[in-house]
């Protein structure tokens, strides 16, 4: 006598799990409108602190701003900045909301009776991070447009085929580390921790608010290994000096090694912790 | 038959000033013990701070002339950039205190289902209130003295003024803050989900201060804002003190605004309170959130 499944998993039942899943997510999402207000409301404050910093640093008279400007390449200190922090806020974003995604099930209780569910469980990880995807480009957008209209920064000025191209390059890393992370943290558990840990050396070594030349030359060995880095100087390079193709070749190339690498370290994380968690019975534990 | 019983209800709980003492103490006690369970959280808020005062720190390195920050000495009337943006980032982990420690710890107890039990008890809100923030604010302040010790160990931190005057102008500051805490307490009671009102009031409030540069940096518009706010005038003072920085107003009159700011704050923060807390009874949404 055969022991058939009654559940017959094809490429349409992931499928269908992946929209659930995603809506599943879209849905809570809508129901707490405060959420929207801090994407509307975050980019707009959210680098006046490094730029009234920098303008006190450059003085009353501008007086230091041609030391920045050796260092940085433009005197435009507030487009800098911008620029920086609004590629941090995204890998921000993405840190709180997809590596929180399992430990916010884990919490809830939810997490070890989906994992149950006979589906493919990078599934049920994948869906929501669709749904984050598509909120936080919502974030970015606005960001774009509230930076133009209230602090004068085009970021799209230069070559935007381009800047899109290096946004595109920098989505499967960001979503990358964002999984690994939220492998980590259901396994080391405290995850406040983990987030400001994680987000703050993507703050120090990316130069996300000044200059990388500033840094002693082994945190500018760090920063090489981090994608970032290489987006951040290259969405300044194009909105800012007009940089085209052949000047930020290097980065692209970067950023796409980086786009193949970090999913596969991601999901390599993310099976390691279901492993653990299968042989250990911790899933549930918080 | 006799009819006539004494009406007069005697509660069994015995209301004192040495039972509202040990109620403070409990609850400072468990928020201690709670701090303490997680280690790695506890070993990382001191590290914490640093992080976030090394990207300040690159900062100002990369606006530095060979003769030090010239363009900053021309705001304060000292180069020391570093020692500034420390005391301003000590003193501003006070208002994380008023609006973390106070503020939502209340939201997180109500969040717990503990709220309304606890406040059935024969203790007075201001005891739980006044309970809930000691522990805070002894974390904070061992917190602190870590982030000091690092920063007079590797980053050259020094003070050259009197630290018992600065003490002392941080006392009213402190307690004005404290007032200013429990009325925001009440406010948050009132929203459903207050994590963007706290952290979003608690970047603005520390920014407008001017805990990361001189607040005459501000464009002209912005200007009345920290002006406004009693905090600014605490940490001008206090790096005046410390680091012999140029202040906004002649001293004495920024102690004064303090320790006016600390008479309106404490009793009006604690009327708002005691105000919401009567609605919050009355609509019966202490346990709702």
């Amino acid at each position: 006598m055969g022991s058939d499944l009654i559940i017959q998993r094809s490429l349409r039942s992931e499928l269908r799990v992946l929209w659930v899943m995603a809506h599943k997510e879209w849905l809570i999402f809508r129901r707490y409108p405060a959420w929207v207000m801090g994407y509307i409301i975050w980019p707009l404050i959210f680098p006046l602190g490094a730029i009234f910093t920098a303008r006190a640093l450059s003085g009353p008279d501008a007086r230091a701003l041609p030391a920045f400007a050796a260092l940085a390449g433009t005197d435009n200190y507030v487009g800098f900045i911008v620029i920086g922090l609004t590629v941090y806020a995204w890998i921000n974003i993405t840190l709180w909301e997809v590596g929180f995604h399992l430990r916010n099930e884990q919490m809830r209780g939810t997490l070890e009776s989906n994992w149950l569910c006979p589906t493919w469980r990078f599934s049920l990880l994948l869906g929501p991070s669709l749904t984050k995807l598509a909120t936080s480009l919502c974030f970015l957008s606005l960001a774009i447009a509230e930076y133009h209209l209230f602090f004068g920064v085009p970021m799209l000025a230069g070559n935007p085929t381009l800047f899109l191209l290096v946004l595109l390059l920098v989505i499967p890393s960001i979503y990358g580390i964002g999984i690994a992370f939220g492998s980590l943290v259901i396994r080391f558990q405290e995850a406040h921790t983990m987030v400001f840990l994680v987000r703050g050396i993507f703050m120090v070594f990316t130069g996300a608010s000044y200059p990388l030349a500033v840094l002693p030359d082994w945190m500018q060995t760090v920063a090489t290994w981090l994608p970032l880095t290489y987006a951040i100087q290259s969405i300044r390079a194009i909105s800012l000096q007009g940089a085209g193709l052949s000047e930020i070749a290097a980065d692209l190339r970067m950023l796409a090694f980086f786009a193949l690498f970090m999913p596969v370290l991601g999901y390599l994380l993310f099976r390691f912790t279901e492993r653990q968690a299968r042989r250990t019975g911790t899933l549930g534990h918080y | 038959m006799n009819t006539d019983k004494s009406t007069t209800i005697h509660s069994l709980s015995q209301v004192t000033w040495r039972s509202h003492l040990r109620s403070v103490g409990a609850v400072a006690w468990k928020n201690w013990l709670h701090f303490l369970r997680y280690p790695l959280s506890a070993l990382f808020s001191v590290v914490q701070p640093i992080m976030g005062l090394t990207p300040l720190y690159f900062l100002g390195q990369s606006f530095k002339t060979p003769t030090g920050n010239t363009g900053f000495a021309a705001y304060t009337g000292t180069t020391d950039y570093l020692s500034f943006i420390l005391l301003g980032a000590l003193l501003s982990s006070y208002v994380g205190w008023v609006f973390w420690g106070i503020a939502f710890a209340l939201k997180m107890d109500m969040e717990s289902g503990v709220l309304e039990s606890n406040w059935l008890t024969p203790v007075s809100r201001l005891a739980l209130l006044t309970g809930q923030t000691l522990a805070n604010l002894l974390t904070t302040t061992l917190v602190n003295v870590g982030i000091l010790a690092i920063g007079w160990l590797f980053f050259g931190f020094r003070v050259n003024g009197n630290v018992l005057a600065a003490l002392a102008v941080a006392v009213p500051m402190l307690l004005a803050l404290y007032g200013f805490g429990f009325g925001f307490a009440a406010l948050v009671l009132l929203v459903r989900d207050p994590n963007i009102l706290v952290d979003v009031s608690d970047y603005l409030f520390s920014l407008f201060s001017g805990n990361m540069f001189p607040v005459r940096a501000l464009p002209v518009y912005l200007l009345p804002i920290a002006l406004a706010l009693p905090l600014t005038y605490g940490l001008d003072a206090i790096r005046s003190i410390l680091l012999g920085t140029t202040t906004l107003l002649p001293l004495a009159v920024e102690i004064a605004i303090l320790l006016v700011a600390m008479v309106v704050l404490l009793p009006l923060g604690y009327a708002i309170f005691w105000w919401v807390e009567r609605r919050c009874k009355q609509a019966g949404t202490i346990g709702l959130h």
